[in-house]
């Protein structure tokens, strides 16, 4: 019964997406949201190693940058459909993913996150000194006129992107409430004693790497095409990597809707705050939020909700 | 009975979204005119890498405004600016130019500063048919080809290569004329470019290239790669970098005693009078690009008038305190745009744009005629030489005689110190 409530949700969701690109023609709407999905998508990929799994990644930038340029590249050379080139990215950056499981055999805690920084830093130099991707001095990607059944491009992206924030969001629950998700948890809590009670502990790491993997880059796969220009800068941008953790990280990192409540609020928060007040105050508001939910409410506002829940239920039956 | 009032989680969720779409909703409503002024929206790098320019590009901006206010407005409606911070970050500037056309309904657009933040509101303007001012963006149309894009920059109409054809003119009317040449770039955008255009610039001529190699983005020491560039012993030594970048070259040139008989090129940051003050005498010699110097033969109609209010104005705000690089340039861009519509008496584009294609505009920055492509039809990007600098004084900057322009010859104003170190 919950599966279908969801899937059902996943169907309005779409709908009210397609219905949105039909019947709003203020095109900031489709900026502004495609910029929260895109943080969304990131928010729950982290969360299905970080959150599930407890293997911090601060490396984030890199899979979205591999994402970005891989589209940069492989849109320069061949020229491809858009979904075949999305797809592309997604599975290169899942390959990387996969090294990045097979690197977590020898490295935990503070050092499997130093490991992933590191291996962004190392993709960031490759770019520089790529001249075919343009390398420091950055590319230019022109939107093809043609936006399928919409009646501009950055419709087409917002849908895009919409598709797969909710394949994103489907996966991150079906890891989290399945027989995966137990030994993702197992793997979390106690990673020696769950492979002394025969949970497969490297088979999941691989999976879980893999997934966070294909999913930063397809997040990065579109930038390029919404943005016209990329640029090392912008591509592994400090406040990709920071979004990542935070997103989650404010919404609560144990169940699959945190990152997702995470990413809308914070999104919503900074988006606003781009128009009104400052774009430089993101990052300290990020910062803000971030610090006082790891103070105050360390599991987020899924944590808060559920202690308000308890609170209320321990009130009644008293 | 005992009732127990219930809030599920999915109600408590929808009530947030709800809560939050209706405070997004009130933000981004348009809100009510008291008058109709003439909106021109744009975005602006006013925090992040490039908010010092930013900043003093805005005084500008609003130097011209109240100018043109004062004057009855344009079309005999104030105007009034409506601008975002894109904080430096390309990523942002999409979403500010559909807020700025669909939301708070512009009249017109100009550009933010730098050719990362101008790039990605290119497509947006180009769907609107804009007329789009652009400032100090390096060859952005080069790949948009747009005909309604207009950029002030002075690079010339073959932007990468005319910045640097001064430099490689100068040495090669020296006697006798150099043979070899060092090329050394910083890792990011604009440097790259330059340092691209000198080598092109330099296999045309027939210079030995001993030299040719980049530095990482804001390395913070260069001792060593100067020190290799002195041993590669080049007649020139072309240089792209930036304000940190530039400061450690000249300084470790100094110390090193660089021999080459002429150094300079590319280097952001010299024409900031901060910059020039730290550097003092360890500039003299330097031959270097720059835009407008207080030469005489660059005394504009409107000039040192706009420079008089900037200082005022700039006082305090943490920004270049004469304001000599980019200011004039975008109280220019915007003093294009104004004239044209005036011209034009409405605010048709395309009529605009043609307009700005076929005049020849009298500005602070000198008269500035369009090429096809949106570029300065000529280039007039400066080679100034730095001369009798003294130590500790920042105010010999604002007076003629310390930044010698040596090309082009239209605005020359003095003859080359070669070799550029005695």
């Amino acid at each position: 019964m919950k599966l279908d409530k969801f899937w059902i949700s996943v169907v309005v969701v779409l709908v009210a997406g397609f219905a949105f690109t039909k019947l709003v023609d203020n095109e900031f709407y489709f900026f502004a949201t495609y910029v929260v999905l895109q943080g969304l998508v990131m928010a729950v990929a982290w969360n299905i190693l970080g959150g599930f799994t407890g293997y911090v990644n601060f490396g984030s930038a890199g899979f979205f940058a591999l994402g970005a340029y891989t589209m940069v590249a492989l849109n320069k050379a061949f020229g491809l459909p858009l979904p075949v080139m999305v797809l592309i990215a997604g599975t290169l950056s899942g390959l990387l993913g996969l090294g990045v499981g097979y690197i977590s055999l020898r490295l935990k805690g503070v050092y499997f996150a130093i490991a992933t920084l590191a291996i962004a830093l190392v993709l960031e130099t490759v770019v520089n000194n790529s001249h075919y991707l343009g390398g420091a001095a950055g590319t230019y990607v022109i939107q093809p006129k043609e936006s399928f059944i919409f009646d501009n491009y950055i419709e087409l992206l917002f849908m895009f992107m919409l598709l797969i924030a909710v394949v994103a969001t489907a996966v991150s629950r079906y890891l989290s409430a399945s027989r995966l998700g137990m030994g993702l948890a197992a793997v979390r809590d106690d990673e020696v004693a769950a492979e002394c009670m025969g949970v497969p502990t490297l088979k999941l790491k691989l999976i879980s790497t893999t997934t966070m993997g294909i999913f930063m880059g397809l997040a990065g796969s579109l930038f390029p095409f919404f943005v016209t220009f990329v640029d090392p800068v912008s591509a592994f941008s400090l406040l990709i990597a920071v979004n990542s953790i935070a997103m989650p990280m404010i919404g609560g990192t144990a169940v699959w809707y945190g990152p997702v409540i995470g990413a809308l609020v914070l999104g919503v928060v900074q988006e606003t705050a781009t128009v009104t007040i400052s774009s430089e105050l993101n990052l300290l508001i990020v910062g803000v939020m971030l610090v006082g939910f790891i103070t105050m409410a360390p599991r987020g506002i899924v944590g808060l909700y559920e202690d308000y829940k308890a609170k209320r239920k321990g009130q009644n039956n008293g | 009975m005992k009732t127990t009032r219930k809030i599920s989680f999915r109600n408590w969720m929808l009530t947030g979204v709800l809560a939050t779409g209706l405070a997004v909703s009130s933000v981004f409503a348009p809100v009510a005119k008291a008058a109709d002024p003439l909106k021109i929206g744009f975005s602006m790098a006013l925090t992040g890498p490039l908010a010092g320019a930013g900043k003093a590009a805005l005084i500008a901006m609003q130097i011209w405004k109240d100018d043109v206010n004062k004057a009855g407005g344009l079309l005999g409606r104030q105007v009034e600016f409506v601008y975002y911070d894109d904080a430096t970050s390309p990523s942002k500037v999409p979403g500010i130019y559909t807020k700025l056309l669909n939301v708070d309904k512009v009249d017109l657009v100009v550009s933010s500063y730098g050719t990362n933040e101008i790039s990605p509101a290119m497509p947006i303007v180009m769907r609107k048919g804009l007329v789009f001012m652009s400032l100090f963006g390096l060859a952005v149309n080069d790949k948009f080809n747009y005909d309604r894009y207009f950029q002030i920059m002075p690079a010339g109409p073959i932007p990468k290569d005319d910045w640097s054809r001064g430099f490689f003119k100068l040495a090669m009317e020296q006697s006798p004329a150099p043979k070899t040449i060092a090329l050394l770039s910083e890792d990011a955008d604009f440097a790259l470019s330059a340092v691209a255009g000198a080598r092109r610039h330099a296999k045309r001529i027939g210079l030995k290239v001993v030299y040719d190699r980049t530095f990482p983005f804001g390395s913070p020491d260069v001792t060593s790669v100067m020190r290799a560039i002195k041993a590669a012993n080049a007649d020139l030594v072309y240089i792209g970098s930036y304000p940190g970048g530039s400061v450690g070259l000249v300084k470790a040139a100094n110390e090193l005693g660089l021999k080459a008989k002429m150094f300079g090129g590319g280097m952001v940051g010299l024409q900031f009078a901060g910059i020039q003050k730290n550097l003092g005498p360890l500039l003299n010699g330097i031959v270097n690009y720059d835009f407008w110097v207080p030469e005489k033969t660059l005394n504009f109609p409107g000039v040192n008038a706009f420079l008089k209010k900037y200082q005022v104005a700039a006082k305090g705000k943490g920004v270049d305190p004469f304001g000599h690089y980019l200011p004039p340039f975008a109280y220019a861009y915007l003093q294009i745009l104004g004239d044209a519509v005036t011209a034009v008496g409405n605010l048709d584009q395309k009529k605009i744009a043609e307009y700005i294609h076929k005049t020849t505009f009298s500005t602070v920055v000198g008269n500035v005629k369009f090429a096809k492509n949106g570029e300065w039809a000529t280039t007039r990007t400066l080679q100034v030489q730095f001369r009798d600098v003294a130590p500790n004084d920042i105010g010999q900057f604002n007076k003629p005689g310390k930044r010698i322009v040596l090309y082009p010859d239209s605005v020359k104003s003095g003859a080359i110190q070669y070799p550029f170190r005695k």
